[in-house]
C-alpha cells in the first residue's frame, strides 16, 4: 500500500519567483526559458498562445512584449524556502521535489486537523500567511498519484487511487521515450498501461517499465522495505571557520555529495531522497528532505544541496550565523540497477577514464577548449561541422535551418542543394585565411554579380598554403553562394572554387567583396 | 531388487577450469580488437596496408606538409582506435581540424575529442594527461618540443599502453624515438578540369619507416625497415 501523500503545487513558479524577486514586472506577460526553450510561462503569455516547450523566438512572436528570462533555480528555492517553512510549522516531515513542489506523508496531520480537509484547510491558511495564495493541493496513495492529484487540486479517497489514475495520459509517467513507446503500442491512458501483467511488463521494458508500471497502478514506485537506510550511510562535515557564503558551503556539500553516493555505490544501492541537514554557530538546526525521481547523481544531488544552502543563507530571515555543520543522511535507497561495467571490464572503465580526463582538461583550458564535432546541414565545410563543448548536448546549431533528422535507425541529414562536392577537407581554415587569386597576368581574379569570371585563375597565393602557394594547374567553379540573404547581419554573396595548386595540392578558394580567401586544404 | 549403477564423479572435469576454458575460447572469439595487455592495435583502411597494427605504448611519428595527406593518415588511426570501442582524442594546436574528414575517415564522434587552442607552455601537461584516459593520442606538435618533455611522453604513453600520434610537417620533429614514423608525400589530384569536374578522391604516397622486428638482432642495433605505400583518401 503506497503511502498516503500531500502535495502542495505552485503553479508556474518559476515566473511566481521572478516576480517575487523582482526579476520580473509584478504585471504583464512572463516567459522562463531553459536551454532555449520556454519552461514556464505566465497565465496571460498562456492565452496569448505561449506554450511549454517554444523557441524564445516562436514565444515573442505569439506574444508581443513578453518578458523572457533565464530560468534561475537558485531564486526559485530562495522564494520557496518561506513557504516551506511554513508548511513545517504543521508537519517535521516535509519533502522538496523541486522549488515550487512539495509533499509530506499525511497520516499524523490528518488525523490532527480532522480529516484531510481540516488539513487542506490549514495548510493554506499558513501557506497564505507565508505570502503565497495561489496553490493547489492535492492528496493521494502515493508521492506519484499526490502530484498528479495537486494539479487537479483534488482529494481522492482512500483506495480509489487507481481509478484517479486510470484516465492520465502516460506521458505524464515522465519517460519520454517509454510513453511515446506506450501511445504507438495503443497504450494512451495509466489505466491500459496497469491493466499489463506486471511480469510482461518487466521481460518487456525492463525494471524501468516495471518502476513505470507501480506508479501506474498506484503504488509506491520503489518497494517500500527499502526505504530505512542503515544509520551510518551518513556523511557530515564540520566547517571550521564558519561559513556563512553559499559557495563555500556548496563546495564542501559536493565532496559530501560524491562520497555519499560512491558509498552507496559500493553496496549496490542508489539514493532517491536525502536529507539536508546544517547546524550553525548559535545552534540553529536545520533541516530538509529533498526527493528526485530516479535516483540522485552527485551533480543532481551537489545542485540540489546548494539550493537548499541558498535558501537558508540568503532567504529573508535567514540564518543568524554561519554554517558549522553539514550533514547529509539518505533518506530512501533503492538497489541500484544503472550501470553495468562491460563484460570484458573494458566499455565503462575506459569511458569513465576518458570522460574524466576531457573534464581535467575543460578545466585546466576552458569548457570551450575540449569539443566534439556535430555534422549538420550546410553548403560549405565549414558550416557542415559544429564544434560543441565536451559533455554539451550534441545538437546541431540552432541557427542551422536544417538539421539532422531523427530517422528511424540512426541520425541523418537531409540533402543540402549547393553543398561543395568532392571528399571532406582535412583542414578547415575558420574564419577564411586572406589570399590572392590572380589570373595569367597578375591581376585579381573577379566575378559578375551573375557569377561570370574576369579570367580563369592562374595562380593562388597565401600564408597558410606551403610555400606560400603556388600555380593553379587545375580548377573547378566558381559555384556562386547567397548565404543567408534573409538576415541583415550575417549574409553574404560569394563564390567558391576548387582549385588544384601544382598538381598535388587541393584547396577552396572563397572570393568575398572582392577579397580571395582560403577556406579548406584537402590533406 | 536391482542395483542402479553410480557415474564416477572423478570423470567429470572440475567445473571451473572447464568454464574458464570456454570463456577463454569466448573471449578470443568475441573481442574485436586484442585488449592492452596484448600489446597491439590493429588499423583497418588503407594505412593497413603497410602497418597492420601500432604497438601499444609506442610513437607514432607523421610528418608532412599541409595538404600532403598526414591529417588523412591519424585520421585513420583514430578511426581504427574508435572502431574498435576505444577512446581518441587529438591536440588540434591550429584549430583547423575539418570534422568531416573524421567522419568520412570513420572517426565515431562520440568517443573523440578535439583540444584546441592548446598554449604551447601547456602543450605537454595536456597531451600527458590525455595519455593517461585515452588509448589514441594524436598531438600536433608545437614549433618546439623540448627533448626533456618528449621523453616523459613516451614513458608515459609505455606506462599507460597508450598510443602517442604526433603529427608535424616534418616525422622527423619528433626529437626522441619512435617506433614509426610515417612520411606523407601527397599525390596528384585528379578529377578538375578548366572550371569543370569534381574533385575524385586521391592517393597519397606515404613512406613507413618502422624500426626492425630484430631489435636484438646483428650487432644489437635496430634495423630499420623503410616502405612506400599508397593511402587513399
Amino acid at each position: 500500500m503506497a503511502v498516503r501523500t500531500l502535495c502542495v503545487w505552485c503553479p508556474d513558479w518559476p515566473v511566481v519567483a521572478a516576480r517575487q524577486s523582482e526579476a520580473a514586472p509584478e504585471v504583464g506577460p512572463v516567459a522562463i526559458i531553459e536551454r532555449g526553450r520556454v519552461r514556464s510561462a505566465s497565465a496571460d503569455a498562456r492565452v496569448d498562445g505561449v506554450r511549454i516547450g517554444h523557441r524564445r523566438r516562436e514565444a515573442e512572436a505569439a506574444c508581443p512584449g513578453i518578458v523572457v528570462l533565464d530560468v534561475d533555480p537558485a531564486t526559485e528555492v530562495r522564494v520557496f524556502e518561506p513557504v516551506a517553512r511554513a508548511v513545517e510549522l504543521i508537519t517535521p516531515r516535509v519533502v522538496m521535489d523541486r522549488p515550487g513542489v512539495l509533499a509530506f506523508p499525511t497520516r499524523g496531520p490528518s488525523r490532527y486537523h480532522g480529516g484531510d480537509g481540516g488539513l487542506t484547510e490549514r495548510l493554506r491558511e499558513v501557506i497564505g500567511a507565508a505570502g503565497v495564495t495561489d496553490l493547489r493541493i492535492g492528496i493521494a496513495d502515493g508521492a506519484f498519484a499526490a502530484r498528479l492529484a495537486a494539479r487537479r487540486a483534488a482529494l481522492v479517497p482512500v483506495g480509489e487511487t487507481p481509478v484517479f489514475l486510470a484516465p492520465w495520459p502516460v506521458g505524464t509517467l515522465g519517460d519520454e521515450h517509454l510513453g511515446d513507446l506506450l501511445v504507438r503500442l495503443g497504450l494512451r491512458t495509466l489505466g491500459a498501461f496497469a491493466e499489463l501483467p506486471a511480469g510482461s511488463v518487466l521481460a518487456r521494458f525492463g525494471r524501468d517499465g516495471l518502476t513505470a508500471h507501480r506508479l501506474a497502478r498506484g503504488e509506491d514506485a520503489h518497494p517500500p522495505a527499502l526505504t530505512t537506510p542503515p544509520p551510518d550511510f551518513e556523511e557530515s562535515a564540520e566547517l571550521d571557520p564558519p561559513a556563512d557564503r553559499v559557495d563555500a558551503v556548496a563546495f564542501v556539500a559536493k565532496g559530501l555529495a560524491d562520497r555519499l553516493l560512491d558509498r552507496l555505490a559500493q553496496r549496490g544501492l542508489a539514493c532517491t531522497q536525502v536529507v539536508v541537514e546544517a547546524e550553525t554557530e548559535h545552534g540553529e538546526h536545520l533541516s530538509r528532505a529533498w526527493r528526485h525521481e530516479g535516483a540522485l547523481t552527485p551533480g543532481a544531488l551537489g545542485e540540489r544541496v546548494r539550493w537548499q544552502l541558498d535558501g537558508w543563507l540568503t532567504a529573508t530571515g535567514g540564518l543568524s550565523g554561519g554554517i558549522t555543520k553539514l550533514c547529509l543522511i539518505p533518506d530512501q535507497v533503492i538497489p541500484a540497477s544503472g550501470r553495468q561495467l562491460g563484460f570484458w571490464g573494458g566499455d565503462a572503465a575506459a569511458a569513465e577514464r576518458a570522460e574524466r580526463v576531457f573534464a581535467r582538461l575543460q578545466g585546466l583550458l576552458g569548457p570551450d577548449h575540449v569539443v566534439t564535432a556535430v555534422p549538420q546541414g550546410g553548403r560549405t565545410p565549414a558550416e557542415r561541422i559544429r564544434w560543441v563543448p565536451w559533455g554539451e548536448p550534441r545538437e546541431p546549431s540552432p541557427h542551422a535551418p536544417i538539421g539532422p533528422v531523427a530517422g528511424p535507425v540512426s541520425v541523418e541529414i537531409p540533402p543540402w542543394p549547393g553543398t561543395i562536392p568532392g571528399p571532406a577537407p582535412g583542414r578547415v581554415v575558420d574564419p577564411p585565411v586572406a589570399a590572392m587569386l590572380m589570373d595569367g597576368h597578375d591581376r585579381a581574379v573577379m566575378v559578375t554579380a551573375r557569377g561570370d569570371l574576369s579570367a580563369p585563375p592562374a595562380m593562388v597565393r597565401s600564408s597558410v598554403l606551403p610555400n606560400g602557394g603556388g600555380a593553379i594547374t587545375s580548377w573547378a567553379g566558381p559555384w556562386a553562394q547567397d548565404v543567408r540573404w534573409w538576415d541583415r547581419a550575417s549574409r553574404s554573396r560569394r563564390v567558391a572554387w576548387q582549385v588544384v595548386v601544382d598538381g598535388s595540392l587541393a584547396c577552396l578558394v572563397n572570393v568575398e567583396h572582392g577579397h580571395a580567401s582560403i577556406a579548406a586544404i584537402y590533406d | 531388487m536391482t542395483s542402479v549403477p553410480v557415474q564416477p564423479v572423478r570423470d567429470s572435469p572440475r567445473r571451473d577450469n572447464d568454464a574458464r576454458a570456454r570463456l577463454a575460447a569466448l573471449r578470443v572469439e568475441r573481442t574485436p580488437v586484442v585488449l592492452a595487455r596484448d600489446r597491439a592495435l590493429a588499423l583497418t583502411g588503407s594505412l593497413a596496408t603497410m602497418l597492420p597494427s601500432v604497438q601499444r605504448g609506442s610513437v607514432v611519428a607523421v610528418g608532412g606538409e599541409v595538404g600532403s595527406g598526414a591529417t588523412t593518415a591519424v585520421l585513420e588511426i583514430a578511426a581504427a582506435a574508435t572502431a574498435a570501442g576505444e577512446w581518441a582524442a587529438m591536440v588540434d594546436g591550429t584549430g583547423t581540424l575539418g570534422g568531416l574528414a573524421a567522419v568520412d575517415a570513420g572517426v565515431d564522434l562520440a568517443r573523440f575529442a578535439v583540444i584546441r587552442d592548446v598554449p604551447p607552455d601547456r602543450w605537454a601537461t595536456v597531451v600527458a594527461a590525455l595519455l593517461d584516459g585515452v588509448s589514441v593520442v594524436i598531438a600536433e606538435l608545437p614549433r618546439t618540443v623540448r627533448v626533456g618533455d618528449a621523453r616523459r611522453l613516451v614513458a608515459r604513453a609505455r606506462e599507460r599502453s597508450a598510443v602517442l600520434v604526433t603529427i608535424a610537417p616534418d616525422a622527423r620533429a619528433w626529437p626522441v624515438e619512435a617506433a614509426v614514423r610515417v612520411h606523407a608525400h601527397g599525390g596528384l589530384w585528379l578529377g578538375l578540369g578548366a572550371g569543370d569536374g569534381v574533385l575524385e578522391p586521391r592517393v597519397a604516397v606515404m613512406d613507413v619507416e618502422a624500426r626492425g622486428r630484430s631489435r636484438h638482432g646483428q650487432s644489437g642495433h635496430g634495423q630499420s625497415r623503410r616502405d612506400r605505400f599508397e593511402l587513399a583518401g
